[in-house]
């Protein structure tokens, strides 16, 4: 069951909103109907939302994306369609019933911020739990733990004005954490924050991501944030879905020329992670000899090879200049170059360019105990900056080759 | 032979009959509820006004003894320590005081206890009994002194409760054993609060004002006046605000009432003597009720402000987490918007201030009364001291309510961003 259905949803202002749908669902767009004198905001939206999944809703301002978010909660009835939210449709509760659904199943993130600012920061975070009628104590404990989870430990007893707006951003995201709902709705939640600090709060929602599991859907009219942070975006154009996919499918196959715009801009480097641009890599088993490893690395028409052990743990590389003069005796160890650059496949290709830049050898990817899952070597790197439509296929010139190779193409995310 | 010149007749719309007719329908048919709310306001003027010029020693106990509660209720960190024990003492109080008023039963306990219990207290007071209610509001306050004793750490509650204690004992001292007026007693309690709620400034001044009020020989009238201000005031508010709560979330409530307030506040204040005189009869009550339909409107007009100046996107979030209307306006709404209705408040404080003078025309007494004697006796001096008395309260209750807005949760907040 998705934690959040929306099917058909239309929210249309004005007096004569129900004839605007109907013209609407049959295709036409919002300006045509401009003598209705109604206000379309959002048009014919269907999505569902997967369980501890970051869903972004992307759009610039008038896309209609405010709108709908405050559809997911009823904060606005639908002018058409249902939402639901845990299988319940919310669009056929009473009052009292959706002020439980708000205050036991969905919390909200505000994009300027919304604290109370007569209450003090402990007492904001304890907000949904007050609404909820929870003991005090028992309110206070959570709120203490979840200012504790966003990194305000000490900063209780302040009043929110005391507070810098990141800082004040926290309070709101531990107001929503408090309230111990499954789903998240964050409203430009970041926006009014300035780059650095945006960074910073995009990077602490990851990671609190990774350990609560929550469903966030995320409202933003930055793609470079929707990108980073979504599992799956949703791109709304005039009120209507122009595409919904991952950041990838977005990037490499936008269904329409809006969309394409749109991601012309976005840095790929930032977008893209080692994991998604990695080449399967050429590798040879720590315990052959420099001769065979020397014919292998000529088969796959390569002069470097990453050396691992019977585990697949990369031990270094060897070269084939240095092979060539190797005893055979003494084995790859004397030969072995320890100086390779080790990432995990969620880095992004933005950081991988410092590093490329400062040894001969491709950089490897590998899990978290050391196993070797692909190279990116610096013509992989030039090849993931172009832009779908340039083929960028040469990527794949080396090969695995020995024994106890790792080959994972699988995504980063 | 003369032209006959060319007239219009504009007919004549009886617009005064049709007030004087509405006015007599309603005291035919509403006569009894009118009777009621002049009796109950009549009380509270004379009460408050007796408070003012003559407190007993009960009257200043219980205050004390409030002040106490209010510090125990009012501070945060209180609620669990020291909340319970106080409502169930003040609750105690209520039940005793009740039961003194309708059958003596306190009476009766006191005086079955031994009489040496009492005696100092009878010899300090110069009484020839123990007077029940002064036993009652000693105990509560005694309670209260204890509870904030032991219930709570706060040093500054400590300091409240045993500071008001020290008070009430040494305004006994002064007025019983040394003979200060009581007058000056009250100037006293004026002067502190004055102290507590601004400053220093303000202090000096309320002193030296209401000690000149004092020797203008103005005292009486002065208080008077100010119990009428009071009850004015405190009708005006508790009309006002709901109406303005009202008119904040509802444009058409908002559309309606914008021209009858500014009928309101704009028809000469006289006028509205005429009908209160026809319901109320001569005295204080018609002053208070002219007195609250003039000074009503700027209460109904900025607590609305207020409450629509509150953030919308605040409300949102109190909705997003699934709390009531009702407690949205409570605990979100009320908060952020009292600095604007505190300013509200006095205005129609400032307003009934100027009703008073017009009311004394109806028999309110008062600074009012000595005014217009010296209008209708041209008594420059009679005029003129009244004025003045007018003028000193004038001052010390605006900068009075005006500092008050500094305890507001908002004016708290920003006063925290700094």
């Amino acid at each position: 069951m998705p934690a959040v259905r929306a099917e058909k949803l239309y929210k249309v202002f004005g007096r004569r909103a129900d004839r605007a749908v109907e013209l609407l669902a049959d295709g036409r767009h919002r300006d045509e109907i401009a003598d209705l004198n109604v206000t379309a905001a959002v048009i014919d939206v269907s999505f569902e939302v997967s369980p501890g999944e970051i869903f972004v809703v992307m759009g610039l301002s008038g896309s209609g994306k405010s709108t709908l978010i405050r559809m997911l909660n009823g904060l606005l009835e639908p002018t058409s369609g249902t939402v639901e939210v845990a299988g319940t449709d919310i669009t056929r509760l009473s009052a009292a019933e959706l002020r439980r659904v708000r205050s036991e199943k969905i919390s909200m993130v505000f994009q300027h911020f919304a604290l109370f600012p007569h209450r003090t920061v402990l007492d904001n975070a304890a907000y949904g739990l007050e609404v909820r009628g929870i003991a005090r104590e028992e309110r206070v404990r959570k709120a203490r733990e979840s200012l504790e989870l966003v990194g305000l430990a000490g900063w209780e007893e302040r009043l929110p004005t005391q507070l810098s707006g990141g800082m004040q951003q926290r309070v709101g995201l531990a107001r929503a954490l408090a309230a111990d709902t499954d789903i998240i709705l964050m409203d430009e939640a970041f926006s009014a924050l300035d780059p650095l600090i945006r960074r910073d709060m995009q990077t602490q929602l990851l990671e609190l991501q990774a350990s609560l599991g929550k469903t966030i859907i995320f409202i933003t009219h930055d793609l470079n944030e929707a990108m980073r942070l979504g599992d799956r975006i949703c791109v709304l154009r005039d009120g209507r879905v122009a595409q919904i996919g991952t950041a990838q499918e977005i990037l490499d196959s936008p269904n329409s020329d809006y969309v394409a715009r749109f991601v012309e801009d976005v840095d790929r480097t930032r977008v893209l992670t080692a994991g998604s641009v990695m080449a399967p890599p050429t590798a040879v088993d720590s315990g052959q000899d420099p001769r065979e490893a020397l014919r292998a690395m000529r088969e796959a028409g390569t002069d470097r090879a990453f050396v691992l052990d019977p585990q697949r743990r990369l031990l270094g590389v060897v070269n084939a200049d240095a092979l060539d003069r190797a005893d055979d005796a003494e084995g790859l160890g004397s030969v072995l170059d320890t100086g390779v650059h080790r990432v995990g496949p969620a880095t992004a290709v933005a950081d991988l360019f410092h590093r490329a830049a400062g040894t001969p050898h491709p950089i490897a990817v590998v899990d978290g105990s050391d196993r070797l899952l692909g190279a990116v070597a610096r013509d992989t790197l030039l090849a993931a900056l172009a832009p779908p439509g340039h083929d960028a296929g040469e990527k794949d010139t080396a090969t695995a080759v020995a024994a106890g190779v790792a080959v994972d193409g699988g995504e980063a995310r | 032979m003369s032209s006959t010149p060319l007239t219009i007749e504009v007919p004549r719309v009886p617009v005064g009959p049709w007030f004087d007719s509405a006015i007599d329908w309603l005291r035919d048919n509403l006569g009894p509820l009118f009777d009621v709310i002049g009796a109950v306001i009549g009380a509270c003027v004379d009460w408050l006004a007796a408070l003012l010029t003559v407190p007993t020693a009960a009257q200043l106990t219980l205050i004390a003894a409030l002040v106490v509660a209010a510090g125990l209720l009012a501070r945060r960190g209180n609620i669990r320590g020291g909340a319970i024990p106080t409502l169930a003492a003040l609750a105690a109080w209520a039940v005793l005081s009740l039961v003194e008023a309708l059958a003596g039963g306190v009476a009766l306990v006191i005086g079955s206890l031994p009489a040496p219990l009492f005696l100092w207290a009878m010899n300090l007071f110069g009484a020839s009994y123990v007077h029940p209610p002064l036993v009652l509001a000693l105990l509560l306050l005694a309670a209260l002194v204890v509870v904030s004793l032991t219930a709570t750490r706060d040093r500054r509650q400590w300091l409240l409760a045993v500071g008001a204690a020290v008070a009430t004992v040494a305004l006994f001292v002064l007025h019983h054993i040394v003979g200060v007026p009581l007058d000056l007693l009250v100037l006293l309690l004026f002067v502190a609060l004055a102290q507590v709620v601004s400053g220093w400034r303000l202090a000096l001044f309320a002193f030296l004002g209401f000690l000149l009020i004092v020797s203008m020989d103005k005292w009486e009238a002065a208080m008077s006046s100010l119990a009428l201000i009071l009850v004015a005031t405190a009708v005006a508010v508790a009309i006002s605000v709901p109406i303005g709560v009202l008119a904040a979330y509802n444009d058409r409530v908002s559309r309606l009432i914008k021209p009858i307030l500014d009928f309101m506040q704009t028809l000469p204040a006289f006028v509205y003597l005429i009908p209160a005189i026809s319901f109320f009869s001569i005295g204080q009550v018609p002053g208070v009720i002219a007195t609250v339909i003039f000074a009503m409107p700027p209460g109904v007009r900025l607590t609305e402000l207020g409450i629509r100046q509150v953030d919308r996107e605040l409300v949102e979030a109190g909705e997003a987490f699934g709390a009531p209307p009702l407690q949205i306006l409570r605990r979100v709404q009320l908060p952020l918007a009292l600095a604007t209705i505190m300013a509200g408040v006095n205005q129609v404080i400032m307003l009934s201030l100027s009703m008073v003078v017009i009311a004394g025309m109806v028999g309110a007494g008062g600074l009012g009364n000595d005014v217009y004697s010296g209008i209708a006796r041209s008594d420059v001096a009679l005029g003129f001291e009244g004025g003045i008395a007018v003028v000193v309260l004038a001052i010390f209750l605006d900068r009075l309510t005006g500092a008050v807005t500094r305890f507001s949760p908002a004016a708290r907040a920003q006063r925290a961003s700094r």
